[in-house]
C-alpha cells in the first residue's frame, strides 16, 4: 500500500464508521423528534389560519422551514460521508493506474481525504451558529472534490495515452 | 509461510481466494442487484401515486381552511404523514442495500489488506453481510409494524433492530480499519496486495473511465444544484405553503390551484435533481467497483466488452433518463427504468461469470489435490 493509497483508504474506512455511528446516534435520539416537529409545525400552519389567525399561521411554517432545513443538511451529511468514502475508497484502490508521481499523488490523496471530511462537516455545521463557518467549509470541499476528481480524470485518461 | 499471510497471498491473485472475499463479493453483489430490483419496483408501484396522494392531502386539508375545520386538518396531516413514512422508509431501504452492496465489495477488495487472522477477518466479513442484510428488510417494516409491541413512545421495534444492524455494521467496519492499521504497522504480510486491479483489459478500462467521469458529473451536477438553490433564487417551498395558507384563508380558488401547481412543480424538480445526483454518483461507484473485477469474469473478450459497454451505457442512461423526465415525463421514466433493467442484467450476468470462475478455480483445486 502506498502512502496515497493509506490516506485514502484510512480515511475512507474512519468516515464510513463515523458515518454508521451517526447515522445510528441520530435516528435514535434526534430524528424522530425532527420529523414530528417538523410535521407539527406544518400542520399547525394550517390549523391556525382555519382559526383566522394568519400571523401566527406564517410563524408555524418559518418554523417548519428551520427544521425543514436542520433535518436535510443532517440527512445530507450522513449520506454525503457515506458517498464520499466509497469515492475514497474506489480511489484508493485504483490509484495506482493513475500513474502520478509520488509527491503528487500524495498532495491529491490529501486533497481529496481532507475535502470529504469538510464538505459534509461544513453542511452539518450549518444547524449551529457557525452557519458562515459552515458554508465556507462545505463550499471549499465541494471545490477540492471536483477539482480533486478532475485531476483523476485527466491523469487516468492521460495513462491511457 | 504462516496461513494469513498464505491467504494474503492467494487473494492477491484472485477476488474470491479466501471465505471472507467470497462472503463480501457475493453478498455485497447480491445487496447491489437486490436494492436495484427494489428501486426499480419502488419507483413503478410506489413513489408516484404516494406523491399524487401527498399533494392531494395537502389539497384537501388547504379546502378546510375556510370551513375553520381544525380535527379535519390534524387529519389530512396525519395521513400525509403516513405517507411520508412510507416513501421515506422505501427510499432509505433502497439505498442503504446499494451502499452497503458497495461497502461489501470493496471490503472484499481490501481483504488481502486486513492484517488479522482469518477466523476474525471471516467473522468480521459474517457480521457484516448479516447486519447489511438485516437493515433494510427492518427499515421497510417501520411502516407496517409501527409501534407494535415497543417499549418506547416514538420507537417501534422494526426502527430499534434497523438501529442494532447498524450500530453491528459500524462494528464491523472498525474490525477492517483496525485490521488495515495493523497492516500499516508492519504486521501481517507486508507484500500483500490486489494486484489484480491493475491487471486491466479493455472491459475494466471502459467502465474504468465511465465511472470516473460519471463521478465527477454526480459532483459538478450537485455543486450547480446547491448554486441554483442560492444564487439563482429557486423559489422556496416555505413561501410557496405561506401563499397557500393565505389563499385558502381567503377564498380564493383560483390563486389556490395556482400554489398548488408551483408546488407540484417544485416538488417534482427538486426530487428529480435529488434522484438524479444520488443516481449518478452510484452508478458512477457502481462502474469503478465492476471494472476491478473484470480479469475474473470468465466469458470470452468479446462477451465481456459487450457486457460492459451495456453497463456503462446503462450506468449513463439511467440518470439521464431521470432527468428526461422534466421535459419528456414518462418517455424519461421508461428510459430510465429500462436502463435500471439492463443494469440489472448486466450485474447478474457478471455475477455468474464471477462465479464460473470461482467454480472453475475451485475445480482446478480438487484436480490439483
Amino acid at each position: 500500500m502506498t502512502a496515497a493509497q493509506r490516506v485514502l483508504i484510512i480515511t475512507a474506512l474512519g468516515l464510513i464508521g463515523l458515518t454508521m455511528s451517526y447515522g445510528v446516534w441520530y435516528a435514535l435520539f434526534d430524528e424522530h423528534q425532527t420529523l414530528t416537529d417538523m410535521g407539527m409545525s406544518m400542520a399547525m400552519g394550517f390549523v391556525e389560519a382555519a382559526r383566522q389567525d394568519l400571523p401566527a399561521a406564517m410563524s408555524s411554517l418559518d418554523t417548519y422551514a428551520a427544521v425543514s432545513t436542520e433535518y436535510r443538511n443532517e440527512v445530507h451529511a450522513h449520506g454525503h460521508w457515506g458517498m464520499l468514502a466509497l469515492v475514497l475508497l474506489v480511489l484508493g484502490l485504483v490509484y495506482e493506474q493513475l500513474q502520478l508521481s509520488e509527491t503528487g499523488g500524495l498532495r491529491l490523496a490529501w486533497l481529496l481525504a481532507i475535502s470529504s471530511t469538510c464538505f459534509p462537516l461544513g453542511i452539518l455545521i450549518q444547524n449551529s451558529a457557525l452557519q458562515t463557518l459552515g458554508q465556507w467549509l462545505a463550499s471549499a470541499g465541494s471545490l477540492g472534490m471536483l477539482l480533486g476528481l478532475a485531476i483523476v480524470v485527466l491523469a487516468l485518461i492521460r495513462a491511457r495515452r | 509461510m504462516s496461513t494469513a499471510a498464505s491467504n494474503n497471498s492467494a487473494e492477491a491473485l484472485e477476488p474470491l481466494a479466501s471465505d471472507s472475499q467470497r462472503l463480501l463479493a457475493i453478498g455485497g453483489l447480491l445487496l447491489v442487484a437486490c436494492g436495484m430490483l427494489f428501486g426499480d419496483v419502488f419507483a413503478l408501484f410506489i413513489l408516484h401515486p404516494n406523491n399524487a396522494s401527498i399533494g392531494g392531502a395537502l389539497y384537501a386539508a388547504s379546502g378546510l381552511i375556510p370551513a375553520g375545520d381544525v380535527e379535519g386538518i390534524l387529519a389530512q396531516f396525519q395521513s400525509i404523514g403516513g405517507f411520508l413514512e412510507n416513501r421515506g422508509t422505501k427510499v432509505d431501504a433502497h439505498s442503504h442495500m446499494i451502499h452497503l452492496g458497495y461497502i461489501g465489495l470493496l471490503l472484499a477488495v481490501l481483504q488481502p489488506w486486513v492484517a488479522l487472522p482469518s477466523k476474525a477477518r471471516y467473522s468480521a466479513a459474517a457480521l457484516f453481510i448479516a447486519s447489511a442484510a438485516l437493515m433494510p428488510p427492518a427499515i421497510f417494516s417501520i411502516h407496517y409494524l409501527g409501534l407494535t409491541f415497543s417499549p418506547f413512545e416514538h420507537i417501534g421495534w422494526a426502527s430499534i433492530v434497523a438501529d442494532l444492524a447498524g450500530a453491528l455494521l459500524a462494528i464491523a467496519v472498525f474490525i477492517q480499519l483496525w485490521g488495515i492499521l495493523r497492516h500499516v504497522g508492519g504486521q501481517g504480510n507486508p507484500l500483500a496486495k490486489p494486484i489484480y486491479l491493475s491487471a486491466g483489459n479493455d472491459a475494466s478500462r471502459v467502465m474504468l473511465i465511465g465511472g470516473l467521469t460519471l463521478l465527477l458529473c454526480g459532483f459538478l451536477y450537485g455543486a450547480g444544484m446547491a448554486a441554483y438553490s442560492r444564487i439563482a433564487g429557486a423559489p422556496a417551498e416555505v413561501d410557496i405553503l405561506k401563499a397557500i395558507v393565505s389563499h385558502a384563508a381567503a377564498s380564493q380558488q383560483a390563486l389556490l390551484g395556482e400554489d398548488f401547481a408551483q408546488l407540484g412543480r417544485l416538488q417534482m424538480l427538486r426530487g428529480i435533481s435529488i434522484a438524479v445526483h444520488a443516481h449518478i454518483n452510484e452508478m458512477g461507484i457502481l462502474l469503478v467497483l465492476m471494472s476491478m473485477v473484470q480479469g475474473f469474469i470468465q466469458y470470452s473478450r468479446t462477451n465481456r466488452q459487450r457486457w460492459a459497454r451495456l453497463a456503462t451505457v446503462s450506468a449513463f442512461g439511467l440518470p439521464l433518463g431521470i432527468q428526461l423526465e422534466v421535459p419528456l415525463g414518462v418517455v424519461g421514466s421508461v428510459v430510465a427504468d429500462l436502463s435500471g433493467f439492463a443494469l440489472i442484467v448486466c450485474l447478474v450476468a457478471m455475477l455468474f461469470g464471477l462465479l464460473r470462475h470461482t467454480g472453475a478455480t475451485d475445480s482446478a483445486r480438487g484436480e490439483d489435490a
